[in-house]
């Protein structure tokens, strides 16, 4: 990641049902938004074990945008 | 064949193709949809209509 | 069949949908999917999700086809997708049936003249408000008002525009006005809490599973409901406000001003209709609707052809969706012998064995046009591919979705023996079925594919930060790299069905739905608990609409009985039922007492079809008085004769009785057709009988609003009460005495009939033995609870489960019957196919590590997943053709013992970790 502390390193985890597809539908109407957040799908955010928040941080998240 | 590609001329391809028959879809404008497709929320989840 | 097919100017398996065209193209005009709220070129796509997903020109607006200047669009499309040279065709099709859903028109409110539309901009239609309402809309969500596109405080929403009005052509009911307006009302106040909210209405036709409900929530929310029609809107020319004139309940007139109004217009048959209908050569019916009957709803007047949705008449979604299985499951009983003949399924290569060894990947980064290559710096971010571990090769495309690309991978994955790819690209959600087929051409397992979404997620909404989108493109592709290395090919799980269907109750949807899987050439168990068949269809004698219920059963059952695909269990109870879809397990028990069988069936579906009941109340001395009915009781003794019409003076009959209040919340939707009818037979009988009938909305919904006027018409006479003042009866020494206050006239009425006769509520039957043997869950007002309230209206949450008829909800006849047959159509799916394969997405238990302790099973909300005992051990078990893939089993379980196909926790954890790295 960049080592800009200004910008944010944010986690997403995004449910493939819905806030994925919602961020997929946000690229085709070409809403613009801060270009600092990396996402991994899941099938839903059911899949989302506390610990990957946790490992998230660890890696240098500074903040984790769960989607679902 | 049908006639009609809103919500349930989709529904009714969709149905006979997954059973095993060919489909002819036929819709006059330029996608299917339908009247569906321009409602902003459907009852009772208002869940998205897309 | 001919069909016309006009030009869409547009090569569609060339168009990328990039939207290129669109900017360039230079004639904006107004854009009906807005309602032409807002602006589109002549060039367009009608809707961002739109399928196909390929932009079409307008012939009417584009300058080329109009003045041969411009060509704009076929200069800028870089996949050379314009195609001026496209003529109007005339296509010919040898096909075995017709299915006609051609849908509705909106009315027009510019017909109803005191309504001043569209010369006021601030009176909007349903459908405008729908798409102002709308994120997508013209004004992205805000709500506003068109004239100066401020928030409009006060709103107004008026009923019954085109419907139930004879001066406007259309004396029916549209049905849906009522639901969309509370919709609409609830919707507009989740944008704007504060906003004030009126409807008018003459009757709040709020009939159906879970509408009552969603109507007292607009109420508790705020939304007012005035019951009266607006005679006259007028706009002040200066505000552009509008000022209401009404009569309220008690006469008084009254005016109003409100910032904008909203014209709840109704559906009308659809245009073309008439061009249809002599083409097809089926009728159409007095308002322009397709022609149906009530025992053949999806029959049009020709054989081979079927309707479906709001073309048989006004209907919201669920029902279309209903009628669109019916009439697909009515095709397929005429096609059974050619089912399976025209269509292949596509066949691969066999799989490549290798990719246990180590990883070795491609990564296939896409232009997308200029679309990704535009912002995101593509050759920069395939050297930095080329530099991450287990990387073998990467190539860029200009478009990696093309079909030459596809060549080109399936290509690179033999040459350097690539056993796992990166696609870098758009999303996973559109195209990862396309690079998985890709994948199987070269020998590879579907699975062995990963997408990396730089266009959607990062070129699209990055547009003018090219550095940072490059940097989040190559973030991104670290991470997928990071995951594919641990990707696995994984089998599709294929669990063969048995080919049989069991039906539990024989009613008219149970006979209906098993008639239909018969003729569709499935062998069919059809369960009755009681000794005949028929359920409450024996106890009608006759209808609305005119057809003979009795001859119409005696033939029927008749039918039933002698298929040779059925085989009828009465008089039976279901002991046991185990297994899962495909694979169902039931042992019943029926015949007499003394000699009661068991038997053991398979079977790969169940259809449940249950009915209800009417409800028997203890109010209005019910039991205790005689001359005290419930409605179908006295639809018996008229039939019977065992009434005598000619000695009544006067029935009074009361609505909604254990309905819409604290005893069952819901409308049951039958109940007023019902009251009606009998009021109508009574009056037949003898037209000097008196009958009042006590109501508080009156739910003759679609074209059942004719006998509504007929009834009227016989002097029948609708008084309205109000539920907190409901009628009271008195038993006056053996004489009835009935005191209600109208709400019209402000005082107390007393009546003194010779028969009270309750509407009461329809209600589940005991089903509660059966709900947990199916385990299957309920929705809240104990009718069974369908997967998706507008999609999936036959589908239970459990695959292989499907409901129809009054099991999931009181209905009519006709949509009784629709809705078994739809059942039957999607039964039919399964049991056709032979098999489920699922997709590889899929939880899996190690039972090494699995501790049996029962979360999983507990939380899986699909009941995909199941504790059993393997030797002394309780272990989870996944039933994985039941299994969704949402993963909620695997982050609950304590031992990490459950993982999910294609997310592992090491997969996932990879991508954290990738994510942490520097580049």
């Amino acid at each position: 990641m960049t080592n800009d502390k200004s910008e944010p390193a944010i986690l997403g985890f995004f449910c493939h049902w819905c806030c994925y597809a919602a961020a997929d539908a946000a690229g085709v109407a070409r809403f613009q938004y801060p270009p600092n957040v990396r996402v991994i799908r899941v099938m839903c955010t059911g899949r989302i074990d506390p610990i990957f928040l946790m490992d998230g941080f660890v890696n240098g998240a500074d903040g984790i945008f769960v989607g679902g | 064949m049908v006639v009609g590609g809103g919500i349930a001329g989709i529904q009714a391809s969709t149905d006979l193709a997954d059973a095993g028959f060919y489909v002819y879809l036929v819709e006059s404008s330029s996608a299917i949809g339908g009247v569906m497709a321009a409602l902003d929320k459907t009852f009772p989840t208002n869940d998205c209509s897309i | 069949m001919k069909v016309a097919k006009q030009p869409r100017y547009v090569n569609e398996e060339k168009c990328t949908a990039c939207g290129v065209c669109a900017i360039y193209c230079p004639v904006s005009v107004p854009d009906p999917y807005d309602e032409n709220l807002s602006h589109r070129k002549a060039i367009h796509i009608s809707y961002t999700q739109a399928a196909p997903s390929s932009y079409a020109v307008d012939p009417n607006n584009c300058l080329f086809l109009n003045r041969q200047e411009c060509k704009q669009c076929t200069r800028t499309c870089q996949a050379e997708a314009i195609d001026f040279d496209q003529r109007p065709e005339i296509l010919s099709y040898d096909v075995g049936a017709l299915i006609l859903s051609p849908g509705f028109s909106s009315f027009n409110p510019s017909r109803s003249g005191s309504y001043n539309y569209p010369d006021s901009p601030n009176i909007v239609t349903g459908k405008e408000f729908e798409r102002i309402c709308c994120a997508s809309g013209p004004y992205v969500g805000k709500i506003l008002r068109p004239s100066d596109l401020k928030r409009p405080d006060k709103i107004a929403i008026i009923q019954c525009v085109g419907s139930r009005d004879k001066t406007s052509g259309n004396p029916y009911c549209s049905s849906v006005c009522c639901k969309y307006a509370v919709k609409d009302a609830i919707v507009a106040l989740e944008h704007e809490p504060d906003l004030d909210i009126t409807i008018f209405f003459m009757d709040m036709r709020m009939y159906g599973k879970g509408f009552d409900v969603f109507h007292e929530r607009a109420k508790a929310g705020g939304v007012k409901f005035v019951r009266s029609r607006v005679s006259n809107i007028k706009e002040n020319p200066e505000t552009r406000n509008l000022a209401l004139k009404y009569a309220a309940e008690d006469g008084s007139l009254r005016e109003d001003t409100y910032n904008l109004v909203v014209l709840a217009n109704g559906l009308e048959a659809p245009q073309g209709n008439s061009t249809l209908a002599l083409a097809t050569g089926t009728r159409l019916n007095r308002y322009g609707f397709c022609e149906t009957s009530l025992f053949s709803p999806l029959d049009t007047s020709r054989e081979g052809i079927f309707v479906a949705g709001a073309f048989q008449g006004p209907k919201a979604i669920p029902d279309s969706v209903i009628q669109a299985g019916g009439s697909a499951a009515s095709a397929a009983e005429l096609l059974t012998s050619a089912r399976g003949t025209l269509v292949t399924e596509k066949e691969f290569p066999e799989e490549r064995t290798d990719p246990d060894e180590s990883p070795k990947i491609g990564v296939f980064v896409c232009h997308c046009g200029k679309n990704i290559g535009g912002v995101v710096d593509v050759h920069e971010v395939k050297k930095y591919a080329e530099t991450l571990p287990d990387v073998v090769t990467v190539e860029d495309n200009l478009y990696s979705c093309s079909q030459d690309t596809q060549v080109l991978i399936r290509d690179t994955i033999i040459e350097h023996k690539l056993n796992r790819i990166v696609v870098a690209a758009c999303t996973p959600r559109t195209h990862e079925p396309l690079f998985q087929d890709t994948n199987r051409e070269a020998g590879l397992n579907k699975c062995l594919v990963e997408m990396v979404n730089i266009r959607d997620q990062c070129s699209w909404v990055h547009m003018h930060e090219k550095d940072a989108a490059t940097r989040k493109a190559k973030d991104l592709i670290r991470m997928a790299v990071a995951k594919a290395s641990l990707i696995e090919p994984l089998p599709e799980p294929i669990v063969k069905v048995s080919p049989k269907g069991m039906i539990i109750g024989g009613g008219l949807s149970g006979m209906t739905a098993a008639l239909s899987l018969a003729r569709q050439g499935f062998e069919c168990y059809l369960i009755e608990r009681s000794l005949e068949l028929g359920g409450n269809l024996r106890h009608t004698y006759f209808t609305l609409e005119g057809p003979d219920p009795q001859e119409y059963l005696d033939q029927f059952i008749r039918e039933v009985r002698n298929h040779d695909n059925i085989h009828l269990f009465s008089d039976a109870s279901i002991e046991k039922i185990e297994g899962f879809v495909g694979n169902f397990k039931t042992v019943l028990s029926f015949g007499d007492a003394e000699n009661r069988k068991r038997v053991e069936i398979e079977h790969g579906i169940i259809i449940i079809a249950t009915g209800a009941k009417p409800f028997e109340p203890d109010e209005y001395l019910y039991g205790s008085h005689e001359k005290v009915l419930i409605q179908q009781t006295l639809e018996k003794k008229l039939a019977l004769q065992e009434i005598d019409a000619g000695t009544l003076n006067h029935i009074v009959m009361i609505q909604c009785v254990g309905s819409r209040d604290e005893t069952h919340r819901y409308c049951s939707s039958i109940c007023c057709g019902q009251a009606i009818k009998n009021a109508l037979k009574i009056k037949e009988l003898n037209p000097e009988t008196e009958v009042t009938i006590l109501y508080r909305d009156v739910m003759t919904y679609g074209f059942n609003e004719d006998f509504y006027d007929l009834a009227r018409d016989k002097g029948v006479m609708f008084i309205r009460y109000e539920p907190d003042q409901r009628p009271r009866v008195e038993d006056l020494d053996g004489k009835l005495r009935l005191t209600v206050r109208s709400p019209l006239m402000k005082e107390d009425l007393v009546l003194d009939p010779d028969l009270l006769v309750l509407s009461t509520a329809m209600v589940p039957h005991e089903n509660r033995t059966l709900v947990e043997q199916l385990a299957v869950p309920l929705s809240s007002d104990q009718f069974f609870l369908e997967s998706h309230a507008q999609l999936k209206p036959v589908d239970s949450y459990v695959d292989g489960i499907y409901l129809c008829g009054m099991a999931q909800f009181p209905k009519p006849i006709d949509e009784r019957i629709a809705q078994a047959k739809a059942a039957a159509s999607k039964a039919a799916i399964l049991l056709a196919k032979g098999y489920v394969k699922t997709e590889p997405i899929v939880s899996s238990c190690n039972t090494d590590k699995c501790i049996g302790c029962g979360l999983c099973e507990y939380f899986c909300p699909y009941s995909a997943i199941r504790i059993t005992k393997m030797g002394k051990l309780k272990k989870a078990e996944v039933i994985s053709a039941a299994c969704k893939g949402c993963g909620v089993c695997a982050s609950y379980c304590p031992t990490r013992a459950i993982d999910m196909g294609r997310f592992t926790d090491d997969q996932i954890t990879a991508q954290i970790r990738a994510f942490g790295e520097k580049h």
